[in-house]
């Protein structure tokens, strides 16, 4: 197993494992932005450049922390002064971009970044760092692919087709959930009872409590959720006059014996209100 | 639509989506242009996401999401043009048309497009209708050019370089031909 | 992958020695007293109108034939691009190989009767050395042929690229023969190794190199992919466009034997979008390379299948970068990746996978059939062999040459290139396009090559070459490529996006005359910030145009800041035009084509421009039929 000698602390890390994952085992801290722990690295946003050191401390190429594979021993460096540098200069490339963001100016403030002395060079896509991350997730996890990348270089936006509304946007909100500079947002629009995501002009309904009438989730995440989660409505009564103790037996033989496959209890006898 | 054209395309590359770009050249080849009913269908038949079609349809230059006017207009932007008044002329043409620089008319008649400068500052202003110069336009005798267009595109065809074509394009203006 | 098409089984070449006699057979054809009419089809040559030439030259032949009584056999052949663009159409006549070049119409009539039947030569078609005003007959005594060595380009201009025939009857398979029939795929690598063959597309990584890595890679389902990188995207750049069109074979050849030796099972051939007739040419090649069972299954009876598809780009000139072409081929987006696993384990759908620009791919044939020793002996101790360069810019013939690793750029621009136009001063010549940089005269003396000109601040390249002029302004070259490639980079990561559109919002206030000179240092700071923060080679070289026209040339960049002033009076409103009243004749066409009324005299009077009031438009430079009018 490679081992990792980060900033003057030593970690045997599994091989393949990324640099970033070895810092975080060695309690160092490097910046990220488009890095997300559920989602594959893009290296994209550059703000994790650390320096790999050669024999004595030589220096060698940066590479982004987030996605750079260790398959031997290494030296970072993630405090030299090339690094500090160029992480440095993209943070202040970004600031230009992004001058609105209070998530940005933190991490800046954190990496002893001041301001920036660039003007702005586009109106294209306001406050948005082009990380991708809202991208990604849309697609790889939520599996609705609502959002892309249109166009390229300083002019690229992410939008959804013909940037008209999406019809696959579920509003569940994960972009916005992920977004590191939170440029995305969710807005519940109190007249239509709609949720909103903002900038990309999708809407939903929302799913209101029974009970109450508070707002809950967008009726498609509640369509989507409910297609996915199948439960037996006579098992369910059955086990619960059972104590915890005896369910406990219970789902333990179920496992054991290989449960058979469980009946479904189709939406539509599941009382909703909608508003 | 035409959803058989699609299908035929799809099985020429059999159905590989990683041909995806070859096929929205092959119905560009065809349209001229790539609509937007036929992206959704090829999506949708190929199961590829919408917005991976739109993102190689926005990503490559040689993609036209709408079509070209049968005539091509444009107006000169450069310093002398810009004094003697040609945002004016600018502004009146898209007023009258509906359309923003750039832009084609909903009747597909022409593409207007602004350059800097095109080096006939003696004719300023000077708008440039299918390779033909106009000097000293105003805006209404602008309008008044454009307004006697005709709809059919009645300058010889330029060959488009379309790679179906059996015979080489002469004169392709390739962006690799030595300066 | 098309299943390979065997149409005719006659056709199919089972062994070495059948293609020995194939080749035997075809030369046996070639009659002592042919005469022979090779018309450029070439782009440029077609775009002057050399098909219509051909066509005449056919009707011609017909003709003669059958009034001859097939005594003399005239062929016409089309061929593909010989080079010299700048004096096309270009035709020439065997035997003799009498070269005649800016053909039109009219002209074919007399070449075929003085030439072609009569064995004379047309003089006022001939070259003419514009320095010596010495006639040339063939191209050997044209210096702009004779200083080149070809041998990736050898057989351009003389075989008809849409003939497997002809390429066959000048050696073309032997090599892959030799290869599949002598040599173990182990074996073809050593020899690319000794042969000390780098990279033809920019990179100039070792090529032997590379293969081996992917021949040793883990290949899931035995699996690896093949890429021939046609996507030449630097602008004047051609080097590839003429191979794919003027010999395609060339390019399969290379290609098949190099598949053998990594063991590749299929291969794609990605041409940019705007080379038609090079993908023309190669789906034809293609065709007749299945029909000869030069791809598809049990090639040459050696139990090894493999077969190539094509690909055309979709206009982006990013898709040159390797990660970027694939996943093009994938459908998708041309982005880059980071490259920490490396292609050639992780490429193509993620298998392992060798990408080797066109013109690398050509020089394998050679390689393999003057053995690796030969090759190696041409160029300097780690540039071997030769490069293909298109010449264009300022320069008297503009074209494309092929010359050894080592040789001079004097040499290249002075003899083979005539020097710079209109006698004008050589100022500076950009190699390596928009990853590049521009070297002045003070290094004309030095040898091209790839650690030369990368030590020069530019680059070998994919084998552009710009040759500049006094009158051509440093600060606008700059701002060219950077406007260039701000509209081409793909926008995924921070230090290129945000960098290059930075640096270009600066160059423009300098070329406006409002730059103030620290933006020479935020220049250097960005530079530095894109070649150590960006992801592919794109970011990371898009500085260099800024920084060698700094490193050589920051007067220039000065003069704009300090003085407002463009020395070259290029940038518009950073010089003044005056009248000098010495040569103004008072014929005060000026003054009446002046937009702004700024030029004021009385006729046969020398004229005065009112510089307040000038804008600086250009039309009275361009009206004044005395030259009159001085740019200062």
């Amino acid at each position: 197993m490679p081992v990792v000698n980060i900033e003057g602390k030593t970690v045997t890390v599994a091989r393949e494992s990324t640099i970033l994952e070895a810092a975080r085992k060695a309690h160092v801290w490097i910046p990220t932005l488009c890095y997300h722990p559920t989602l594959p690295s893009l290296g994209s946003c550059r703000i994790c450049l650390v320096e790999i050191l050669g024999q004595d401390g030589a220096p060698g190429p940066l590479v982004t922390a987030c996605n750079y594979p260790v398959r031997r021993d290494i030296t970072v460096s993630v405090s030299s002064e090339r690094a500090v540098r160029v992480r440095n200069g993209v943070m202040q490339l970004l600031l230009a971009r992004s001058p609105e963001s209070g998530e940005l100016q933190e991490l800046a403030h954190r990496m002893g970044v001041g301001g920036t002395p660039y003007p702005k060079v586009t109106e294209s896509q306001r406050n948005c760092i082009l990380c991708g991350l809202c991208i990604v997730v849309c697609e790889e996890v939520i599996g609705a692919s609502a959002i892309g990348f249109a166009g390229r270089g300083v002019e690229r936006a992410v939008a959804s087709p013909f940037r008209q509304a999406s019809e696959t946007c579920i509003a569940c909100g994960a972009c916005a959930a992920v977004c590191p500079v939170g440029t995305i947002q969710v807005r519940i629009h109190a007249d239509t009872g709609e949720a909103e995501i903002s900038p990309f002009k999708s809407r939903s309904k929302l799913l209101i409590c029974e009970e109450c009438g508070v707002r809950m989730v967008s009726v498609p995440v509640a369509q989507a959720m409910s297609d996915r989660v199948k439960i037996d409505w006579e098992e369910f009564r059955r086990l619960a006059r059972l104590c915890p103790e005896c369910r406990r037996k219970q789902a333990v033989k179920a496992l054991s014996l290989g449960a058979g496959e469980q009946s479904v209890t189709p939406l539509e006898k599941i009382k909703i209100k909608e508003s | 639509m035409d959803r058989e054209l699609v299908a035929q395309i799809i099985g020429r590359y059999e159905r590989d989506p990683g041909m995806l770009i070859p096929m929205m050249q092959d119905l560009q080849a065809e349209y001229g242009y790539l609509p937007a009913e036929q992206l959704r269908e090829l999506a949708a038949e190929l199961a590829v996401p919408l917005t991976r079609v739109y993102g190689v349809a926005m990503f490559y230059s040689s993609f036209r999401l709408a079509p070209k006017g049968a005539h091509e207009v444009t107006l000169c932007m450069g310093t002398v043009c810009y004094l003697k008044g040609s945002p004016r002329i600018s502004e009146a043409i898209c007023q009258e048309y509906g359309i923003e620089p750039g832009g084609t008319t909903p009747d597909r008649l022409f593409t207007l497009q602004a350059v800097n400068c095109v080096g006939a500052c003696a004719l300023a202003p000077v708008m440039i209708v299918d390779g033909k110069y106009y000097d000293g336009v105003t805006p209404e005798s602008a309008l008044e050019i454009l307004s006697a267009l005709p709809p059919e595109d009645d300058t010889p065809e330029v060959a488009e370089a379309s790679v179906n074509a059996g015979s080489p394009a002469a004169g392709s203006g390739s962006k690799g031909e030595g300066s | 992958m098309a299943a390979a098409t065997a149409t005719s089984v006659d056709k199919i070449i089972h062994s070495p020695k059948e293609l020995e006699a194939y080749r035997n057979k075809l030369k046996a054809k070639d009659k002592k007293n042919t005469r022979i009419v090779r018309v450029c089809i070439g782009t440029g040559c077609a775009a002057k109108g050399s098909h219509r030439l051909y066509e005449l030259f056919c009707e011609a032949a017909e003709q003669a034939g059958s009034s001859n009584g097939g005594t003399v056999v005239i062929q016409s052949k089309h061929v593909g691009c010989h080079g010299l663009c700048e004096l096309g159409p270009i035709v020439v006549i065997d035997p003799g190989q009498i070269l005649y070049h800016s053909v039109e119409e009219p002209d074919v009539a007399e070449i075929f009767r003085e030439t072609v039947l009569g064995g004379r030569v047309v003089e006022h078609l001939l070259y003419e050395d514009p320095r010596t005003g010495e006639k040339a007959k063939t191209p050997g005594e044209i210096p702009f042929y004779s200083v080149q060595k070809r041998i990736v380009l050898q057989h351009n201009g003389r075989i008809d690229p849409t003939s497997i025939d002809d390429y066959i009857a000048v050696g073309g398979y032997s090599s892959l023969a030799k290869a599949l029939s002598s040599l173990e795929p182990e074996g073809i690598i050593d020899q690319v190794e000794q042969a000390g063959l780098r990279g033809r597309g920019g990179g100039g990584f070792p090529t032997a190199s590379k293969w081996r890595s992917c021949r040793r890679a883990e290949a899931p389902e035995g699996i690896r992919y093949l890429i021939c990188n046609g996507d030449e995207g630097d602008p004047g750049a051609f080097m590839d466009r003429s191979l794919m069109e003027g010999n395609p074979h060339s390019v399969l050849e290379g290609m098949v034997i190099g598949a053998f030796a990594i063991g590749a099972t299929h291969g794609y051939i990605y041409v940019r979008n705007e080379y038609p007739l090079a993908v023309e040419h190669l789906k034809m090649a293609l065709e007749q390379a299945r029909k000869f069972g030069f791809l598809g299954q049990d090639i040459l009876g050696r139990g090894f299948s493999f077969d190539i598809r094509i690909n055309r780009g979709g206009g982006a000139f990013v898709c040159g970068e390797s990660t970027a072409l694939m996943a093009s081929l994938e459908g998708r987006s041309g982005e880059p990746r980071t490259k920490y696993i490396h292609t050639v384990e992780s490429g193509l759908n993620g298998r392992p996978t060798v990408l080797n620009n066109v013109e690398t791919w050509a020089n394998i044939p050679a390689i393999i059939g003057m053995g690796s020793s030969e090759f190696a002996a041409i160029g300097t101790e780690r540039s071997k062999g030769t490069k293909v360069f298109s010449l264009v810019g300022k320069i008297t013939n503009t074209g494309l040459v092929e010359v050894p690793m080592g040789i001079t750029l004097r040499r290249i621009i002075e003899e083979i290139g005539g020097g710079v136009q209109g006698g004008k001063a050589f100022k500076a010549v950009q190699t390596g396009g928009p990853s590049g940089g521009c070297i002045p005269a003070q290094h004309l003396d030095a040898a091209v090559d790839f650690d030369e000109l990368t030590r020069l601040g530019s680059m070998m390249g994919s084998g552009g070459m710009i040759v500049m002029d006094e009158d051509t302004c440093m600060v606008n070259v700059a701002k060219y490529f950077l406007g260039f490639l701000k509209s081409e980079s793909c926008g995924k990561c921070t230090p290129c996006r945000e960098g290059i559109a930075q640096m270009l919002a600066i160059l423009e206030r300098i070329s406006k005359g409002e730059g103030e000179l620290e933006d020479l240092d935020r220049l250097e700071t960005l530079a530095e910030l894109l070649s150590e923060g960006s992801l592919c080679a794109l970011g990371k070289t898009a500085a260099n145009p800024i920084l060698s026209t700094l490193k050589y040339f920051r007067g220039e960049y000065e003069e704009h800041i300090r003085n407002k002033h463009c020395p070259a009076r290029e940038c518009k409103g950073l010089f003044l035009y005056r009248i000098d009243p010495e040569a103004c004749t008072g014929c005060g066409i000026c003054r009446k084509n002046c937009p702004v009324k700024a030029i004021s005299g009385e006729r046969k009077a020398p004229h005065v421009i009112d510089q307040a009031v000038c804008t600086k438009c250009n039309t009275c430079f361009e009206k004044c039929p005395f030259g009159a009018i001085n740019k200062v």
